[in-house]
């Protein structure tokens, strides 16, 4: 593909930090709202303007996701709903569903999701200076995963090794597909176990699913079990650090964060909307598009701006500015349309009982000085670390 | 046409609906808070439950089994629970009325 009408050739989406991210936007929205951008090597379609953005998540007739992760997933993860579409995806989506609607997931907050936040946060307690990312923010959505599916706690490690082996495909194709093995082997003793005794639990949700007559093969839930680590623990580890950084940097919002549950749910909603890890969501066009004036070609991969759309100053206006009170109900975060998000209800509770808990219990926690905090990549993004002194600066520090 | 949305505590804005929209959209359009509707209309965010005045329910077609299972995973649920997604306004819902639950989480 010619790469001469490549806007910043020096940056390859794909593998570079880009800390700069969102000034580079601010550049090539200059270009128009559908900018070619160099990915994984080739020349790709960046997707800028909000309302281009969500269209294109709705047009299932040019961007039906499923031939793109069909490519790019279902080779180390099997069949998941993202692989599949129309009355396939939207019967097997309806099997998994109840789990993760909001009254079931409310009640995880108490039984899981808190229990998780403090057990993670002991290892906080009584330290002078930690990373609250690889104490707390990464571990966190991980264990919230684990746990609902059952697995004990002394077989956390082994799962955390193959999760990440898993998603390794393009580098250790042999080795990814050699964890998934073990993954799955691992996980069918849990699915024969709930199949014989029942015990309400969510893989017994699972196995006793029923949607228009249709029950889900064992295949089906090792498959699914299995998307959950990528989808659902790399995105809401990267989005809880950008939440910290953003929340210690601002005293204000710190002290708003204890206020109610409601300030909680608007702190989070705009972090998401500021820096969304899935920053530009790579899509394949699955049939021949103009967009923005741009032709796209069926098989041609574009990138969906979803951090672009989100700050797109025609529905965002001053959007660097960190504003929980503003309109933010058509981020377009958690996607859009029949693949939208479906853990989004887990997350955002997820990170509110972070947010309330933290400051409960380390109300003077502060970033540690000198520590700059650094957000890197593109595809997924996040602070790299985050240098905290839980309990704030030593007085000589001053 | 109007349509009316009170919230939990009784306090009503009335606006103007348009035929064919869906009744998600005419309270985003319209600033209603508490109807979010984050997917856009495709039944797959849960988040924009409300009830619909009992007097008007028998004029809407009942919930298909996608909706049905989607009320049945929201927040403080009655008889009367719809996502408002689902409601197309037409001339015949002219001065339909709802109520926005307290949270959709
Ligand atoms: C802040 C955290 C999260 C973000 C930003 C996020 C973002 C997204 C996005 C953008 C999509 C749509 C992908 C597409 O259209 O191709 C998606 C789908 C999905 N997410 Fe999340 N996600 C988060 C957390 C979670 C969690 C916690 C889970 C579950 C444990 C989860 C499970 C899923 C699943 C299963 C899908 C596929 C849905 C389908 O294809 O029908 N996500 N997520």
């Amino acid at each position: 593909m010619p790469d001469a009408d490549l806007l910043m050739p020096d940056v390859d989406f794909a593998y570079d930090d880009v800390p700069d991210l969102h000034e580079r936007i601010v550049q090539l929205r200059q270009n128009g709202p559908v900018v070619p951008v160099r990915y994984h090597g080739d020349r790709t379609w960046l997707i800028l303007d909000h309302e281009l953005v969500k269209q294109a998540f709705e047009d299932y007739d040019h961007f039906d996701p499923a031939p793109g992760y069909q490519q790019i997933a279902a080779p180390s993860m099997g069949q998941t709903i993202q692989t599949m579409s129309g009355d396939e995806h939207r019967i097997s989506r309806g099997l998994v569903t109840a789990p993760f609607l909001p009254s079931k997931i409310r009640s995880l907050v108490e039984d899981l999701i808190e229990p998780i936040a403090n057990e993670l946060l002991d290892r906080v307690a009584g330290k002078e200076v930690v990373d609250l990312v690889s104490t707390f923010t990464r571990p966190y959505p991980f264990m919230v995963i684990t746990r609902l599916l059952g697995i004990p706690v002394e077989d956390e490690e082994r799962m955390l090794e193959w999760a990440i082996k898993m998603i390794d495909f393009p580098w250790d194709p042999d080795g990814a597909v050699r964890a998934k093995e073990q993954f799955q082997a691992y996980m069918q003793t849990i699915i024969d176990d709930r199949r014989a005794n029942p015990t309400g639990d969510f893989m017994s949700m699972l196995v006793q699913a029923e949607y228009e007559g249709e029950r889900l093969s064992d295949e089906r839930i090792l498959g699914f079990v299995g998307l959950l680590f990528p989808a659902g623990s790399d995105t809401t580890y990267k989005n809880a650090g950008s939440l910290f950084a953003c929340v210690l940097a601002d005293p204000a919002l710190r002290e708003r964060a204890l206020r109610s549950p409601r300030d909680r749910e608007l702190i989070v909603t705009e972090s998401l909307r500021w820096q969304p890890p899935t920053a530009f969501l790579p899509r394949m066009a699955s049939n021949d598009v103009e967009l923005g004036n741009v032709q796209i070609r069926k098989g041609e991969w574009t990138l969906f701006g979803i951090t672009a759309a989100n700050a797109d100053p025609k529905v965002y206006p001053d959007p660097h500015r960190f504003d929980p009170d503003r309109d933010n109900r058509d981020i377009l975060t958690f996607g859009r349309s029949k693949h939208f998000c479906l853990g989004m209800h887990l997350a955002r509770r997820e990170l509110e009982t972070a947010l309330r808990l933290v400051f409960e219990r380390f109300p003077h926690m502060v970033l540690e000085k000198g520590e700059p905090v650094e957000f890197v990549g593109a595809v997924l993004r996040g602070p790299r670390a985050l240098h905290v002194r839980p309990y704030g600066q030593r007085e000589d520090q001053n | 046409m109007r349509v009316t949305f009170f919230d939990i505590n009784g306090a009503a804005q009335h606006v103007e609906g348009r035929a064919g929209e869906n009744a998600m959209e005419c309270a985003k359009r319209n600033a209603i808070d508490g109807i979010i509707g984050e997917c856009g209309g495709a039944m797959a965010c849960a988040t924009c439950h409300a009830y619909v005045d009992p007097r008007w329910i028998a004029r809407l077609d009942p919930p298909e089994h996608q909706e049905r299972d989607m009320i049945d995973g929201c927040i403080d649920v009655r008889p009367e629970s719809r996502l408002t997604c689902q409601v197309i306004l037409e001339d015949a819902l002219d001065g339909i009325v709802f109520t926005v639950p307290d949270s959709q989480v």
